[in-house]
């Protein structure tokens, strides 16, 4: 435990080490540490520009949402309209038709009920003659006759 | 053994140091110094088979060799080196710069363990020299706070490897006497506080300027009349500082070390009882003593910021 040398020695390799430790150790390590730390921040400021953009293209977002809402319901009612009146358009026609139908059907109805009256008259006179002929003879001819069966045939 | 000491008589009884308790403690206080003996020293050989002391031998002329004890190494003088000390503690130095020029990654977005280890102390040193010293242009500061800080903070921790581990895998290999922790020689410490005494006269001169600076030496504390009052006070106050720097980290590394050889010692005893004491109090003195060194790094780093502080302030005070 003398003092010796050995101090000197120390202090000499001391000084060596500070030196290196000056030189080659420290700036390197202190530059990246501080390269970290500038990208760190740079990180951090993007990842804050990313929120503004997020925050703006919501917001893009929810006016475009709400312009689509607004068409939609717009086409929707539209539609609505349009389909409400090919409704009313399609019932009118039916409703025309059919009475076109119901008509053209009456008077089809009219004109074959009278044909049958018409037959029916002519049967019931062929009938009438042909009994009154064998009733009376050959006195009565359709001929001679005619306007009293007629007349007969048209009070039936 | 080598001494001129009250026991070393031809004939007498001598017994291998380790195997007394004064001699265990001796021997673990002893560095591995390498010096030139002086012409005429005398050199004592304990021989083994008889247990008595041999006639000394008498060097013929200055010899560099490694000294065989203290004595012989107290007999080299100044010139002479400890090289257990400076060994372990240029090895502990390069293993600091190594570890922490190995640990910057080309990739850095993640760091691992061990760069975080290095990014912490680089960042408590850059604080400490921040509140301490101020914002500065002063390239030096932060590293030498860096290596001062962490190669002590390494050559402490060696205290905490038992103290007979190297030692004795040394003597295995040869070598007879091996301290490992370089904070215990007061050598290793008070150099250190020199390189950093000539960094503060460096600084001084450098900032304030030659004249300022002995102005500062001799003008106070009372004035120009009482110069050589002066000059002696502020001597003694500018020697203090790097005395008591290098004086405070050795005394109390220097303590601890004696009390892990002291706790080792009861292991010697008879007992096991003594023997399970010694296991545990040496536990509990090695936690302790992780506060001591990690706490003496940092007082004689936070010194060396003051101290070179003081040597750029420039205003009168």
């Amino acid at each position: 435990m003398n003092i010796n040398a050995t101090l000197l020695a120390q202090a000499i390799v001391f000084i060596i080490f500070v030196v290196i430790c000056m030189k080659y150790v420290y700036p390197q390590i202190l530059a990246v540490m501080q390269e970290r730390e500038k990208r760190i921040s740079d990180g951090l400021e993007a990842a804050k520009k990313a929120d503004d953009s997020l925050e703006e293209a919501k917001l893009a977002f929810d006016k475009e949402l709400n312009q689509a809402k607004e068409e939609a319901a717009d086409i929707l009612k539209k539609a609505n309209t349009r389909a409400s009146q090919i409704v009313a358009d399609a019932s009118t026609k039916a409703e025309t038709e059919a009475e076109k139908i119901m008509t053209s059907a009456s008077v089809s109805i009219e004109s074959e009920t009278n044909r049958a009256k018409e037959d029916l008259r002519q049967q019931m006179s062929d009938i009438i003659i042909d009994t009154t002929e064998k009733i009376l003879g050959d006195e009565i001819s359709s001929e001679k006759h005619d306007d009293i069966l007629k007349k007969a045939a048209k009070e039936l | 053994m080598a001494a001129k000491g009250i026991d070393h008589v031809v004939g007498a009884a001598c017994s291998e140091p380790e195997l007394t308790t004064n001699g265990y403690i001796q021997h673990h206080l002893t560095n591995l110094t390498y010096g030139k003996l002086p012409y005429e020293s005398e050199v004592w050989h304990c021989n083994k088979e008889s247990q008595v002391w041999d006639m000394p031998t008498i060097i013929p002329a200055d010899t560099w060799t490694f000294a065989h004890g203290a004595t012989e190494a107290a007999d080299m003088g100044f010139w002479a080196f400890n090289v257990d000390s400076i060994g372990w503690s240029i090895f502990l130095g390069a293993l600091f710069l190594g570890l922490f020029k190995w640990a910057i990654p080309t990739n850095s977005d993640t760091p691992s363990g061990l760069q975080n280890f290095v990014e912490m102390c680089i960042e408590f040193v850059d604080d400490n020299v921040q509140s301490l010293f101020g914002a500065t242009n002063n390239k030096l500061i932060a590293p030498l706070a860096l290596t001062v800080f962490v190669w002590i903070l390494f050559m402490n921790l060696m205290d905490l490897i038992p103290v007979d581990f190297i030692p004795e895998l040394a003597k295995y290999l040869g070598i007879e006497y091996f301290k490992v922790v370089p904070t215990t020689d007061p050598n290793v410490t008070l150099g250190m506080a020199l390189a950093i005494v000539v960094l503060t006269i460096y600084y001084s001169i450098k900032i304030k300027g030659l004249k300022a600076f002995v102005a500062e030496l001799t003008l106070h504390p009372f004035g120009k009349w009482l110069m050589p009052v002066n000059f002696v006070l502020e001597m003694v106050n500018f020697i203090a500082k790097p005395i008591s720097l290098g004086l405070r980290l050795f005394g109390n590394l220097y303590a601890g070390e004696m009390i892990f050889i002291l706790i080792a010692l009861m292991l010697f005893f008879n007992s096991a009882l003594i023997g399970m004491l010694g296991i545990g109090l040496h536990l509990v003195w090695a936690l302790f003593h992780i506060l001591i060194v990690a706490l003496q790094a940092f007082i004689f780093m936070a010194l060396t910021i003051a101290y070179l502080a003081m040597a750029h302030e420039t205003e009168e005070h």
